[in-house]
Protein backbone atom coordinates (compact mmCIF):
# COMPACT_ATOMS: atom_id res chain seq x y z
CA UNK A 1 0.00 0.00 0.00
CA UNK A 2 1.46 3.36 -1.08
CA UNK A 3 1.62 6.46 1.14
CA UNK A 4 -0.98 8.25 -0.97
CA UNK A 5 -3.36 5.29 -1.16
CA UNK A 6 -6.57 5.62 0.84
CA UNK A 7 -6.63 3.86 4.19
CA UNK A 8 -10.22 2.82 3.57
CA UNK A 9 -11.30 2.20 0.00
CA UNK A 10 -14.80 1.35 -1.17
CA UNK A 11 -15.15 0.68 -4.89
CA UNK A 12 -18.51 0.01 -6.50
CA UNK A 13 -19.95 -1.77 -3.50
CA UNK A 14 -23.43 -3.14 -4.03
CA UNK A 15 -25.51 -4.77 -1.34
CA UNK A 16 -28.74 -6.61 -1.95
CA UNK A 17 -30.93 -8.05 0.76
CA UNK A 18 -33.47 -10.73 0.08
CA UNK A 19 -36.66 -10.63 2.08
CA UNK A 20 -40.02 -12.29 2.27
CA UNK A 21 -41.20 -15.73 1.28
CA UNK A 22 -40.27 -15.14 -2.38
CA UNK A 23 -36.86 -13.75 -1.36
CA UNK A 24 -37.53 -10.51 -3.22
CA UNK A 25 -34.37 -8.54 -3.78
CA UNK A 26 -33.97 -5.12 -2.22
CA UNK A 27 -30.88 -3.14 -3.20
CA UNK A 28 -29.65 -0.94 -0.35
CA UNK A 29 -26.23 0.05 -1.73
CA UNK A 30 -26.03 0.99 -5.41
CA UNK A 31 -22.36 0.67 -6.29
CA UNK A 32 -20.97 3.22 -3.83
CA UNK A 33 -17.35 4.38 -4.01
CA UNK A 34 -15.30 6.60 -1.74
CA UNK A 35 -11.94 6.71 0.00
CA UNK A 36 -10.69 7.74 3.43
CA UNK A 37 -7.21 9.23 3.76
CA UNK A 38 -4.69 8.55 6.46
CA UNK A 39 -5.05 10.63 9.62
CA UNK A 40 -8.34 12.31 8.76
CA UNK A 41 -11.73 12.27 10.42
CA UNK A 42 -14.15 11.22 7.71
CA UNK A 43 -17.83 11.86 8.20
CA UNK A 44 -20.24 9.49 6.49
CA UNK A 45 -23.48 11.40 6.50
CA UNK A 46 -26.98 10.50 5.45
CA UNK A 47 -30.59 10.36 6.58
CA UNK A 48 -31.95 7.32 8.39
CA UNK A 49 -32.15 4.35 6.06
CA UNK A 50 -29.66 5.80 3.58
CA UNK A 51 -27.23 2.89 3.90
CA UNK A 52 -24.67 4.27 6.37
CA UNK A 53 -24.77 1.38 8.82
CA UNK A 54 -24.94 -1.17 6.00
CA UNK A 55 -21.76 0.33 4.53
CA UNK A 56 -20.07 0.18 7.91
CA UNK A 57 -21.14 -3.43 8.39
CA UNK A 58 -19.66 -4.30 5.00
CA UNK A 59 -16.40 -2.66 6.10
CA UNK A 60 -16.46 -4.62 9.37
CA UNK A 61 -17.13 -7.90 7.59
CA UNK A 62 -20.46 -8.27 9.39
CA UNK A 63 -22.28 -8.50 6.08
CA UNK A 64 -20.88 -9.43 2.71
CA UNK A 65 -21.03 -7.13 -0.31
CA UNK A 66 -23.05 -8.47 -3.25
CA UNK A 67 -20.57 -6.84 -5.64
CA UNK A 68 -17.64 -4.44 -5.55
CA UNK A 69 -14.59 -4.32 -3.35
CA UNK A 70 -13.86 -2.83 0.05
CA UNK A 71 -10.39 -2.68 1.56
CA UNK A 72 -8.83 -1.36 4.73
CA UNK A 73 -5.08 -0.67 4.66
CA UNK A 74 -5.01 -2.45 1.32
CA UNK A 75 -6.47 -5.72 2.67
CA UNK A 76 -9.86 -7.11 1.76
CA UNK A 77 -12.33 -6.51 4.59
CA UNK A 78 -13.32 -10.19 4.57
CA UNK A 79 -9.87 -11.07 5.88
CA UNK A 80 -10.18 -11.20 9.70
CA UNK A 81 -6.50 -10.36 10.13
CA UNK A 82 -7.10 -6.78 8.87
CA UNK A 83 -9.08 -6.17 12.02
CA UNK A 84 -5.86 -6.20 14.02
CA UNK A 85 -5.57 -2.61 12.82
CA UNK A 86 -9.24 -1.66 13.10
CA UNK A 87 -11.41 -0.53 16.01
CA UNK A 88 -15.21 -0.39 15.87
CA UNK A 89 -17.90 1.21 17.98
CA UNK A 90 -21.40 0.16 16.82
CA UNK A 91 -24.47 2.33 17.22
CA UNK A 92 -26.05 1.99 20.68
CA UNK A 93 -23.48 -0.61 21.71
CA UNK A 94 -24.45 -3.38 24.08
CA UNK A 95 -21.88 -5.22 26.12
CA UNK A 96 -22.05 -8.12 28.54
CA UNK A 97 -23.56 -6.11 31.37
CA UNK A 98 -22.63 -8.61 34.06
CA UNK A 99 -18.98 -7.71 33.52
CA UNK A 100 -17.28 -4.67 35.02
CA UNK A 101 -15.68 -1.98 32.88
CA UNK A 102 -12.26 -3.43 33.58
CA UNK A 103 -13.36 -7.02 32.84
CA UNK A 104 -14.95 -6.13 29.51
CA UNK A 105 -11.80 -4.34 28.35
CA UNK A 106 -9.70 -7.36 29.42
CA UNK A 107 -12.06 -9.60 27.44
CA UNK A 108 -11.73 -7.49 24.28
CA UNK A 109 -7.97 -7.16 24.80
CA UNK A 110 -7.71 -10.93 24.89
CA UNK A 111 -9.80 -11.26 21.72
CA UNK A 112 -7.64 -8.64 20.05
CA UNK A 113 -4.45 -10.49 20.83
CA UNK A 114 -2.99 -7.97 23.28
CA UNK A 115 -0.16 -9.91 25.00
CA UNK A 116 -0.95 -10.96 28.55
CA UNK A 117 2.08 -9.07 29.86
CA UNK A 118 0.75 -5.75 28.54
CA UNK A 119 -2.96 -6.38 28.93
CA UNK A 120 -3.56 -4.98 32.41
CA UNK A 121 -1.46 -1.88 31.77
CA UNK A 122 -3.26 -1.21 28.48
CA UNK A 123 -6.67 -1.59 30.13
CA UNK A 124 -5.76 0.82 32.94
CA UNK A 125 -4.35 3.28 30.40
CA UNK A 126 -7.59 3.22 28.39
CA UNK A 127 -9.79 3.53 31.47
CA UNK A 128 -7.87 6.70 32.28
CA UNK A 129 -8.05 7.87 28.67
CA UNK A 130 -11.85 7.72 28.61
CA UNK A 131 -12.19 8.96 32.20
CA UNK A 132 -13.66 5.80 33.70
CA UNK A 133 -11.03 4.93 36.33
CA UNK A 134 -13.54 5.48 39.16
CA UNK A 135 -16.21 3.29 37.55
CA UNK A 136 -13.85 0.55 36.36
CA UNK A 137 -14.97 -1.89 39.07
CA UNK A 138 -18.70 -1.32 38.55
CA UNK A 139 -20.80 -3.63 36.42
CA UNK A 140 -21.77 -2.24 33.04
CA UNK A 141 -25.47 -2.50 33.85
CA UNK A 142 -24.97 0.43 36.23
CA UNK A 143 -23.34 2.62 33.55
CA UNK A 144 -25.09 5.61 31.97
CA UNK A 145 -25.39 5.84 28.18
CA UNK A 146 -22.48 8.25 28.03
CA UNK A 147 -20.30 5.92 30.11
CA UNK A 148 -21.23 2.99 27.87
CA UNK A 149 -20.28 5.04 24.84
CA UNK A 150 -16.91 5.81 26.42
CA UNK A 151 -16.29 2.17 27.34
CA UNK A 152 -17.29 1.39 23.75
CA UNK A 153 -14.62 3.73 22.45
CA UNK A 154 -12.12 2.19 24.88
CA UNK A 155 -12.84 -1.34 23.60
CA UNK A 156 -12.43 -0.08 20.04
CA UNK A 157 -8.98 1.22 20.94
CA UNK A 158 -7.83 -1.63 23.15
CA UNK A 159 -5.41 -3.03 20.56
CA UNK A 160 -4.20 0.42 19.46
CA UNK A 161 -5.74 0.26 15.96
CA UNK A 162 -4.75 2.56 13.09
CA UNK A 163 -8.31 3.05 11.86
CA UNK A 164 -11.34 3.60 14.08
CA UNK A 165 -14.93 3.23 12.85
CA UNK A 166 -17.67 4.89 14.89
CA UNK A 167 -21.36 4.38 14.13
CA UNK A 168 -23.46 7.32 15.37
CA UNK A 169 -21.11 7.92 18.30
CA UNK A 170 -23.07 10.89 19.63
CA UNK A 171 -26.61 9.67 19.12
CA UNK A 172 -28.77 9.76 22.23
CA UNK A 173 -26.19 11.63 24.30
CA UNK A 174 -26.86 14.83 26.23
CA UNK A 175 -24.84 17.94 25.27
CA UNK A 176 -22.10 17.18 27.80
CA UNK A 177 -21.84 13.60 26.63
CA UNK A 178 -21.62 14.77 23.01
CA UNK A 179 -18.90 17.23 23.88
CA UNK A 180 -16.90 14.52 25.68
CA UNK A 181 -17.14 12.15 22.73
CA UNK A 182 -16.21 14.96 20.31
CA UNK A 183 -13.11 15.64 22.35
CA UNK A 184 -12.19 11.95 22.36
CA UNK A 185 -12.55 11.83 18.57
CA UNK A 186 -10.34 14.89 18.14
CA UNK A 187 -7.77 13.29 20.44
CA UNK A 188 -7.77 10.22 18.22
CA UNK A 189 -6.85 12.39 15.23
CA UNK A 190 -4.13 14.15 17.21
CA UNK A 191 -2.65 10.70 17.92
CA UNK A 192 -2.49 10.00 14.20
CA UNK A 193 -5.43 7.66 13.91
CA UNK A 194 -7.83 7.67 10.99
CA UNK A 195 -11.45 8.00 12.07
CA UNK A 196 -14.50 7.01 10.03
CA UNK A 197 -17.69 8.34 11.59
CA UNK A 198 -21.27 7.56 10.61
CA UNK A 199 -23.64 10.26 11.70
CA UNK A 200 -26.64 12.35 10.87
CA UNK A 201 -25.84 15.10 13.41
CA UNK A 202 -24.49 17.74 11.05
CA UNK A 203 -23.16 20.29 13.56
CA UNK A 204 -20.91 17.55 14.95
CA UNK A 205 -19.66 16.80 11.45
CA UNK A 206 -18.87 20.47 10.85
CA UNK A 207 -17.01 20.62 14.16
CA UNK A 208 -14.85 17.51 13.91
CA UNK A 209 -14.69 16.14 10.37
CA UNK A 210 -12.07 16.95 7.73
CA UNK A 211 -13.92 15.35 4.85
CA UNK A 212 -17.38 14.07 4.34
CA UNK A 213 -19.41 11.88 2.02
CA UNK A 214 -23.18 12.21 1.83
CA UNK A 215 -25.12 9.05 1.11
CA UNK A 216 -28.79 9.12 0.16
CA UNK A 217 -30.82 6.07 -0.80
CA UNK A 218 -27.71 3.93 -1.10
CA UNK A 219 -25.92 6.34 -3.47
CA UNK A 220 -23.08 8.74 -2.73
CA UNK A 221 -24.31 12.26 -3.56
CA UNK A 222 -21.31 14.33 -2.52
CA UNK A 223 -17.80 13.70 -1.32
CA UNK A 224 -15.21 16.29 -0.36
CA UNK A 225 -13.65 18.48 2.32
CA UNK A 226 -16.06 19.97 4.85
CA UNK A 227 -14.54 23.44 4.25
CA UNK A 228 -15.24 23.21 0.54
CA UNK A 229 -18.88 22.36 1.23
CA UNK A 230 -19.26 25.35 3.50
CA UNK A 231 -18.25 27.75 0.72
CA UNK A 232 -20.15 26.05 -2.06
CA UNK A 233 -23.47 26.88 -3.70
CA UNK A 234 -25.85 29.78 -3.35
CA UNK A 235 -26.60 30.80 0.23
CA UNK A 236 -30.13 30.60 1.57
CA UNK A 237 -31.88 32.29 4.47
CA UNK A 238 -34.56 30.96 6.78
CA UNK A 239 -37.50 33.20 7.66
CA UNK A 240 -40.32 32.51 10.08
CA UNK A 241 -43.54 34.42 9.33
CA UNK A 242 -46.91 34.51 11.06
CA UNK A 243 -50.41 35.27 9.83
CA UNK A 244 -49.48 34.88 6.19
CA UNK A 245 -52.49 35.00 3.85
CA UNK A 246 -52.84 31.97 1.57
CA UNK A 247 -52.43 33.96 -1.63
CA UNK A 248 -49.15 35.39 -0.36
CA UNK A 249 -47.86 31.88 0.42
CA UNK A 250 -48.55 30.96 -3.18
CA UNK A 251 -46.78 34.10 -4.39
CA UNK A 252 -43.70 33.31 -2.28
CA UNK A 253 -43.57 29.81 -3.65
CA UNK A 254 -44.20 30.60 -7.29
CA UNK A 255 -42.63 34.05 -7.52
CA UNK A 256 -39.47 33.54 -5.46
CA UNK A 257 -39.01 29.77 -5.46
CA UNK A 258 -39.34 29.67 -1.67
CA UNK A 259 -39.65 26.34 0.16
CA UNK A 260 -42.48 26.55 2.69
CA UNK A 261 -43.25 24.52 5.79
CA UNK A 262 -46.29 25.35 7.89
CA UNK A 263 -46.45 24.94 11.69
CA UNK A 264 -49.85 26.11 13.00
CA UNK A 265 -50.21 29.78 12.07
CA UNK A 266 -46.48 30.06 11.45
CA UNK A 267 -44.74 29.54 8.18
CA UNK A 268 -41.09 28.57 7.77
CA UNK A 269 -39.72 29.99 4.54
CA UNK A 270 -36.38 28.98 3.02
CA UNK A 271 -35.41 31.32 0.21
CA UNK A 272 -32.33 32.31 -1.78
CA UNK A 273 -30.40 35.24 -0.34
CA UNK A 274 -31.17 37.49 -3.33
CA UNK A 275 -34.95 37.16 -2.74
CA UNK A 276 -34.94 37.85 1.02
CA UNK A 277 -35.79 41.56 0.72
CA UNK A 278 -38.58 40.91 -1.82
CA UNK A 279 -40.12 38.15 0.31
CA UNK A 280 -40.06 40.33 3.41
CA UNK A 281 -41.60 43.26 1.54
CA UNK A 282 -44.38 41.16 0.01
CA UNK A 283 -45.18 39.54 3.35
CA UNK A 284 -45.29 42.76 5.35
CA UNK A 285 -47.39 44.44 2.68
CA UNK A 286 -49.96 41.64 2.97
CA UNK A 287 -50.14 42.10 6.76
CA UNK A 288 -47.96 39.15 7.78
CA UNK A 289 -45.68 39.36 10.81
CA UNK A 290 -41.98 38.59 10.69
CA UNK A 291 -41.07 36.32 13.64
CA UNK A 292 -37.40 35.72 12.79
CA UNK A 293 -34.85 35.93 10.03
CA UNK A 294 -31.82 33.61 10.08
CA UNK A 295 -28.92 35.13 8.16
CA UNK A 296 -27.90 33.49 4.90
CA UNK A 297 -25.47 30.62 5.29
CA UNK A 298 -24.42 27.82 2.99
CA UNK A 299 -23.91 25.10 5.55
CA UNK A 300 -23.47 21.39 5.32
CA UNK A 301 -27.10 21.19 6.30
CA UNK A 302 -28.14 22.96 3.08
CA UNK A 303 -26.02 20.60 1.01
CA UNK A 304 -27.44 17.69 2.93
CA UNK A 305 -31.04 18.82 2.50
CA UNK A 306 -30.48 19.45 -1.20
CA UNK A 307 -29.05 15.98 -1.58
CA UNK A 308 -32.04 14.47 0.20
CA UNK A 309 -34.47 16.57 -1.85
CA UNK A 310 -32.78 15.43 -5.07
CA UNK A 311 -33.79 11.92 -4.06
CA UNK A 312 -37.45 12.96 -4.02
CA UNK B 1 -1.72 -20.05 19.64
CA UNK B 2 -3.57 -16.77 19.10
CA UNK B 3 -6.53 -18.68 17.77
CA UNK B 4 -6.64 -20.93 20.87
CA UNK B 5 -6.41 -17.90 23.14
CA UNK B 6 -9.28 -16.14 21.36
CA UNK B 7 -11.47 -19.26 21.48
CA UNK B 8 -10.58 -19.71 25.16
CA UNK B 9 -11.68 -16.10 25.82
CA UNK B 10 -15.05 -16.77 24.17
CA UNK B 11 -15.41 -20.15 25.92
CA UNK B 12 -14.62 -18.72 29.36
CA UNK B 13 -17.09 -15.91 28.88
CA UNK B 14 -19.73 -18.32 27.58
CA UNK B 15 -19.29 -20.45 30.69
CA UNK B 16 -19.57 -17.34 32.83
CA UNK B 17 -22.72 -16.25 30.99
CA UNK B 18 -24.31 -19.71 31.07
CA UNK B 19 -23.83 -20.23 34.79
CA UNK B 20 -25.66 -16.95 35.35
CA UNK B 21 -28.70 -18.40 33.61
CA UNK B 22 -31.35 -19.12 36.24
CA UNK B 23 -33.00 -21.71 34.02
CA UNK B 24 -29.92 -23.87 34.47
CA UNK B 25 -30.31 -23.85 38.24
CA UNK B 26 -34.03 -24.56 38.07
CA UNK B 27 -33.43 -27.59 35.84
CA UNK B 28 -30.51 -28.72 37.97
CA UNK B 29 -32.71 -28.45 41.05
CA UNK B 30 -35.40 -30.63 39.46
CA UNK B 31 -32.81 -33.19 38.33
CA UNK B 32 -31.26 -33.44 41.78
CA UNK B 33 -34.73 -33.56 43.40
CA UNK B 34 -35.75 -36.41 41.12
CA UNK B 35 -32.55 -38.30 41.91
CA UNK B 36 -33.17 -37.86 45.63
CA UNK B 37 -36.81 -38.87 45.18
CA UNK B 38 -35.40 -42.10 43.76
CA UNK B 39 -34.68 -43.13 47.36
CA UNK B 40 -38.41 -43.10 48.12
CA UNK B 41 -39.28 -44.79 44.84
CA UNK B 42 -36.78 -47.54 45.58
CA UNK B 43 -38.33 -48.02 49.04
CA UNK B 44 -41.69 -48.58 47.37
CA UNK B 45 -40.30 -51.23 45.04
CA UNK B 46 -40.82 -54.86 46.13
CA UNK B 47 -37.52 -56.03 44.71
CA UNK B 48 -34.28 -54.48 43.38
CA UNK B 49 -34.93 -51.11 44.97
CA UNK B 50 -31.37 -49.95 44.36
CA UNK B 51 -31.78 -50.64 40.62
CA UNK B 52 -34.91 -48.52 40.51
CA UNK B 53 -32.92 -45.80 42.28
CA UNK B 54 -30.08 -45.94 39.78
CA UNK B 55 -32.41 -46.21 36.80
CA UNK B 56 -34.18 -43.06 37.90
CA UNK B 57 -30.84 -41.35 38.61
CA UNK B 58 -29.31 -42.12 35.22
CA UNK B 59 -32.56 -41.29 33.42
CA UNK B 60 -32.90 -37.96 35.23
CA UNK B 61 -29.27 -37.13 34.50
CA UNK B 62 -29.71 -37.81 30.78
CA UNK B 63 -33.04 -36.03 30.33
CA UNK B 64 -32.24 -32.93 32.35
CA UNK B 65 -28.73 -32.61 30.90
CA UNK B 66 -30.15 -32.71 27.40
CA UNK B 67 -32.84 -30.17 28.26
CA UNK B 68 -30.18 -27.86 29.73
CA UNK B 69 -27.91 -28.39 26.71
CA UNK B 70 -30.69 -27.50 24.29
CA UNK B 71 -32.23 -24.58 26.11
CA UNK B 72 -28.98 -22.93 27.11
CA UNK B 73 -27.29 -23.83 23.82
CA UNK B 74 -29.86 -22.47 21.39
CA UNK B 75 -29.92 -19.09 23.11
CA UNK B 76 -26.23 -18.38 23.36
CA UNK B 77 -25.48 -17.28 19.80
CA UNK B 78 -28.93 -15.83 19.25
CA UNK B 79 -28.57 -13.57 22.30
CA UNK B 80 -25.25 -12.23 21.04
CA UNK B 81 -26.77 -11.48 17.65
CA UNK B 82 -29.97 -9.97 19.01
CA UNK B 83 -28.20 -7.76 21.56
CA UNK B 84 -25.54 -6.96 18.95
CA UNK B 85 -22.63 -7.93 21.20
CA UNK B 86 -21.56 -9.97 18.20
CA UNK B 87 -20.77 -6.72 16.35
CA UNK B 88 -17.96 -5.71 18.69
CA UNK B 89 -16.73 -9.28 19.09
CA UNK B 90 -16.51 -10.01 15.37
CA UNK B 91 -14.90 -6.63 14.72
CA UNK B 92 -11.86 -8.00 16.53
CA UNK B 93 -9.32 -10.17 14.70
CA UNK B 94 -11.43 -13.24 15.40
CA UNK B 95 -12.84 -15.48 12.70
CA UNK B 96 -16.45 -16.58 12.84
CA UNK B 97 -15.25 -20.17 13.15
CA UNK B 98 -13.25 -19.25 16.27
CA UNK B 99 -16.30 -17.50 17.71
CA UNK B 100 -18.59 -20.45 17.08
CA UNK B 101 -16.13 -23.04 18.36
CA UNK B 102 -15.47 -20.88 21.44
CA UNK B 103 -19.19 -20.74 22.13
CA UNK B 104 -19.45 -24.50 21.63
CA UNK B 105 -16.53 -25.19 23.98
CA UNK B 106 -17.99 -22.88 26.64
CA UNK B 107 -21.32 -24.64 26.47
CA UNK B 108 -19.71 -28.09 26.65
CA UNK B 109 -17.83 -26.95 29.76
CA UNK B 110 -21.11 -25.72 31.27
CA UNK B 111 -22.90 -28.97 30.54
CA UNK B 112 -20.04 -31.09 31.85
CA UNK B 113 -19.96 -28.98 35.01
CA UNK B 114 -23.63 -29.62 35.69
CA UNK B 115 -23.13 -33.29 34.75
CA UNK B 116 -20.38 -33.51 37.37
CA UNK B 117 -22.78 -32.13 39.98
CA UNK B 118 -25.36 -34.76 39.00
CA UNK B 119 -22.75 -37.52 39.17
CA UNK B 120 -21.79 -36.41 42.68
CA UNK B 121 -25.46 -36.48 43.74
CA UNK B 122 -25.93 -39.88 42.06
CA UNK B 123 -22.94 -41.34 43.90
CA UNK B 124 -24.06 -39.84 47.21
CA UNK B 125 -27.61 -41.15 46.83
CA UNK B 126 -26.35 -44.61 45.75
CA UNK B 127 -24.04 -44.80 48.75
CA UNK B 128 -26.85 -43.72 51.06
CA UNK B 129 -29.13 -46.39 49.66
CA UNK B 130 -26.37 -49.01 49.67
CA UNK B 131 -26.58 -49.48 45.90
CA UNK B 132 -23.49 -50.91 44.16
CA UNK B 133 -21.19 -48.62 42.17
CA UNK B 134 -18.65 -49.88 39.65
CA UNK B 135 -16.88 -49.10 36.38
CA UNK B 136 -20.11 -49.69 34.49
CA UNK B 137 -21.63 -46.60 36.10
CA UNK B 138 -18.56 -44.58 35.21
CA UNK B 139 -18.83 -45.74 31.59
CA UNK B 140 -22.54 -44.84 31.52
CA UNK B 141 -21.82 -41.30 32.71
CA UNK B 142 -18.90 -40.89 30.30
CA UNK B 143 -21.19 -41.81 27.41
CA UNK B 144 -23.89 -39.43 28.67
CA UNK B 145 -21.15 -36.76 28.55
CA UNK B 146 -20.34 -37.78 24.95
CA UNK B 147 -24.02 -37.71 23.97
CA UNK B 148 -24.26 -34.21 25.41
CA UNK B 149 -21.33 -33.05 23.28
CA UNK B 150 -23.19 -34.25 20.23
CA UNK B 151 -26.44 -32.58 21.28
CA UNK B 152 -24.62 -29.31 22.06
CA UNK B 153 -23.11 -29.45 18.56
CA UNK B 154 -26.58 -29.95 17.07
CA UNK B 155 -28.01 -27.06 19.16
CA UNK B 156 -25.09 -24.87 18.08
CA UNK B 157 -25.71 -25.76 14.45
CA UNK B 158 -29.38 -24.78 14.55
CA UNK B 159 -28.73 -21.66 16.63
CA UNK B 160 -26.24 -20.51 13.99
CA UNK B 161 -29.07 -19.66 11.61
CA UNK B 162 -32.54 -19.95 13.17
CA UNK B 163 -34.51 -18.56 16.08
CA UNK B 164 -34.16 -20.15 19.55
CA UNK B 165 -37.64 -21.62 19.36
CA UNK B 166 -37.01 -23.37 16.04
CA UNK B 167 -33.50 -24.37 17.12
CA UNK B 168 -34.79 -25.95 20.33
CA UNK B 169 -37.61 -27.67 18.45
CA UNK B 170 -35.19 -29.12 15.85
CA UNK B 171 -32.57 -30.08 18.45
CA UNK B 172 -35.11 -31.82 20.67
CA UNK B 173 -36.47 -33.57 17.58
CA UNK B 174 -33.03 -34.80 16.58
CA UNK B 175 -32.46 -36.06 20.11
CA UNK B 176 -35.79 -37.90 20.19
CA UNK B 177 -35.34 -39.45 16.76
CA UNK B 178 -31.69 -40.16 17.54
CA UNK B 179 -32.81 -42.56 20.26
CA UNK B 180 -35.15 -44.32 17.84
CA UNK B 181 -33.03 -44.67 14.69
CA UNK B 182 -31.64 -48.05 15.72
CA UNK B 183 -35.17 -49.40 16.38
CA UNK B 184 -36.37 -47.87 13.11
CA UNK B 185 -33.57 -49.59 11.22
CA UNK B 186 -34.42 -52.93 12.86
CA UNK B 187 -38.12 -52.51 12.10
CA UNK B 188 -37.30 -51.45 8.53
CA UNK B 189 -35.11 -54.53 8.06
CA UNK B 190 -38.12 -56.77 8.66
CA UNK B 191 -40.21 -54.86 6.12
CA UNK B 192 -41.10 -56.39 2.75
CA UNK B 193 -40.52 -53.07 1.00
CA UNK B 194 -37.01 -52.32 -0.23
CA UNK B 195 -37.76 -48.62 -0.14
CA UNK B 196 -38.65 -48.77 3.55
CA UNK B 197 -35.55 -50.85 4.23
CA UNK B 198 -33.19 -48.45 2.53
CA UNK B 199 -34.97 -45.38 3.98
CA UNK B 200 -34.59 -46.65 7.55
CA UNK B 201 -30.96 -47.63 6.90
CA UNK B 202 -30.22 -44.14 5.60
CA UNK B 203 -32.04 -42.52 8.50
CA UNK B 204 -29.86 -44.55 10.85
CA UNK B 205 -26.74 -43.48 8.96
CA UNK B 206 -27.54 -39.79 8.66
CA UNK B 207 -29.18 -39.07 12.02
CA UNK B 208 -27.19 -39.67 15.19
CA UNK B 209 -27.54 -43.10 16.74
CA UNK B 210 -27.91 -41.93 20.31
CA UNK B 211 -28.66 -45.37 21.69
CA UNK B 212 -24.92 -46.02 21.27
CA UNK B 213 -24.50 -43.80 24.33
CA UNK B 214 -27.11 -45.50 26.48
CA UNK B 215 -25.53 -47.92 28.95
CA UNK B 216 -28.21 -47.54 31.62
CA UNK B 217 -29.36 -51.16 31.55
CA UNK B 218 -25.80 -52.54 31.53
CA UNK B 219 -24.70 -50.25 34.38
CA UNK B 220 -27.75 -50.78 36.56
CA UNK B 221 -27.82 -54.55 36.11
CA UNK B 222 -24.07 -55.03 36.31
CA UNK B 223 -23.84 -56.48 32.80
CA UNK B 224 -20.44 -56.55 31.08
CA UNK B 225 -19.51 -53.45 29.07
CA UNK B 226 -16.90 -53.73 26.36
CA UNK B 227 -14.19 -51.06 26.41
CA UNK B 228 -14.18 -51.25 22.61
CA UNK B 229 -17.89 -50.31 22.51
CA UNK B 230 -17.28 -47.34 24.79
CA UNK B 231 -14.26 -46.30 22.70
CA UNK B 232 -16.22 -46.60 19.46
CA UNK B 233 -19.09 -44.56 20.89
CA UNK B 234 -16.62 -41.84 21.91
CA UNK B 235 -15.07 -41.78 18.43
CA UNK B 236 -18.55 -41.71 16.90
CA UNK B 237 -19.56 -38.74 19.09
CA UNK B 238 -16.37 -36.87 18.23
CA UNK B 239 -16.73 -37.55 14.51
CA UNK B 240 -20.42 -36.69 14.34
CA UNK B 241 -19.99 -33.53 16.42
CA UNK B 242 -17.08 -32.46 14.18
CA UNK B 243 -19.20 -32.86 11.05
CA UNK B 244 -22.10 -30.94 12.60
CA UNK B 245 -19.77 -28.14 13.73
CA UNK B 246 -18.21 -28.03 10.29
CA UNK B 247 -21.67 -27.48 8.81
CA UNK B 248 -22.46 -24.91 11.53
CA UNK B 249 -19.33 -22.86 10.78
CA UNK B 250 -20.05 -23.03 7.04
CA UNK B 251 -23.54 -21.60 7.61
CA UNK B 252 -22.44 -19.07 10.24
CA UNK B 253 -19.56 -17.77 8.11
CA UNK B 254 -21.98 -16.77 5.36
CA UNK B 255 -24.53 -15.18 7.62
CA UNK B 256 -25.27 -11.45 7.30
CA UNK B 257 -25.70 -9.62 10.60
CA UNK B 258 -28.29 -7.07 9.53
Amino acid sequence: MGASDPVVSVEGVVKDFHAGFRLRRKRVLHGISFGVRKGEIFGFVGPNGAGKTTTLKVLMGLIGASAGRATILGCDVRDASVRRHVGFLPENPYFYDYLTGREILCFYARLSGVPRAHRDARVEELLGWVGLEQAAGARLRTYSKGMLQRIGIAQALVHDPQVVFLDEPMSGLDPIGRMEIRELILRLRSEGKTVFMNTHILPDVEMVCDRVAIIVNGRIRHEGAVDSFLGEGEPEADLVLAAVPAEVSMQLEQGFGAVLRGHGDRLEVRVREKHVQDVLAASLEAGAQVVSVTPPQMSLESIFLHAVEERD
Amino acid sequence: MGSISRMAAIATNTLREAIRNRLLYVLLFFAVSLMCAGIFLSALAYVEGERVLQNVGLGATRIFSVVIAIFVGVNLIHRDVERRTVYTILSKPLTRTEFLLGKFAGLVLTIWLQLTIMVVVFVAVSLLAGAPLDAGHAAAFILIGAELVLIVAVATFFSAFTSPMLASFFSAGIWGIGHLTRDLRDIGASSQSEAVQSATVWLHRVLPDLESFNLTIEAVHGLPISAADVGLALVYAAGYATLVLFAATAVFSRRDFR
